[in-house]
């Protein structure tokens, strides 16, 4: 994900802002870090340059 | 409830739905719909444009494809679906990724001009809820657009329809585009011609915006309306509501009045 997306990312539980973390940078890309959000402290995980904003009762590897 | 309206069945089906999806999607919803789809917004060089439940990019293709389209935000909920979208764009470049709920975006109020999202809706498990999220994260005066599946006129088909997912038609869209607090709500149905309303593409506008108020006084002869659209959000019920139990009237119900519904 490029950083420009931190403009309109925001948590998707409490719509509050995020504090980003980068792991690792590819040019102007961010390949993988964490999305922290300043309210609630939910971390949403950058995976392979895809930000994963699933609110946490939808991620895979929490059972349905 | 349809087998389909529960957000971790869904993701299951899709897990093994999107080996085959682009092949056997194009019988229900083709190129040509998706030009005709597109062809019903107002796209401007520069808007911010979001494709919810993009799954494997075939509607971000034909946004792309549009003359005043550079790139698009797409969001999905399934990663096996966006495999295949990533395989087509790439994880980066004109397409900005991220995986989410189209009831609960990730994303800043009005931070789009356009909103797309086609084959997603008979998933939400709460559609008004979506649409108001989608109300939230579009700029007022901004677009959006939803196609979905047009509630099958036979009754066999209705019945597979009500076990299977949320269908609607035109009457069921007016209600929850407008419970949404959403504006100018259009439909066209849509499909190829062996089955040409299989689909139904509804647009509508978000309250607000300069084009709004410069039409307001040609547009809106009826005081009354006009005063029931200024108070759009007391109309509006709050999200505690039992919503959800929408789709699941219907699935019941042989007809599209919803007893519970009728609160105001």
């Amino acid at each position: 994900m490029k950083e420009s997306m931190m403009d309109i990312l925001c948590c998707p539980m409490d719509k509050a802002d995020l504090e980003l973390e980068v792991d690792h940078e590819d040019e102007d890309e961010i390949v993988s870090g964490t999305l922290t959000c300043t309210e609630c402290g939910e971390a949403y995980p950058i995976e392979e340059g895809v930000p994963n904003m699933l609110p946490p009762d939808m991620r895979d590897d929490v059972p349905a | 409830m349809g087998i389909l309206e529960n957000k971790a069945r869904a993701r299951l089906f899709y897990k093994y739905l999107s080996q085959v999806y682009d092949k056997i999607n194009p019988f229900i919803w083709n190129e040509e719909m998706r030009t005709e789809a597109i062809g019903m917004l107002d796209i401007q060089a520069d808007d911010r444009i979001l494709d919810v439940g993009c799954g494997t990019g075939f509607a971000t293709e034909g946004l792309l494809g549009h003359e005043n389209v550079d790139e698009v935000w797409g969001l999905d909920q399934s990663p096996h679906q966006l495999e295949k979208a990533f395989a087509k764009f790439g994880r980066t470049g004109p397409v900005h990724f991220n995986m989410g709920d189209a009831e609960r975006l990730p994303f800043a109020t009005d931070s789009f001009d356009i909103i797309w999202s086609s084959g997603s809706i008979e998933y939400w498990p709460n559609p008004v809820r979506a649409l108001r999220e989608f109300r939230r994260v579009v700029k007022p005066g901004g677009q959006i657009l939803v196609v979905g599946p047009n509630y099958p006129k036979t009754t066999i088909m209705q019945k597979v329809a009500d076990a299977i997912m949320l269908f609607y038609d035109e009457a069921e869209a007016d209600r929850m585009f407008n419970e949404a607090g959403l504006e100018d709500v259009r439909h066209r149905l849509m499909g190829p011609s062996y089955d040409p309303d299989v689909a139904i593409t509804t647009v509508a506008r978000v309250p607000g915006g300069e084009d709004e108020v410069a039409s307001t006084p040609a547009e809106e002869p009826e005081p009354d309306m006009a005063g029931d659209r200024g108070a759009g959000s007391d109309n509006v019920e709050p999200d505690e509501e039992p919503e959800p139990d929408m789709a699941g009237d219907r699935g019941a119900g042989s007809d599209n009045v919803e007893p519970d519904e009728a609160t105001d």
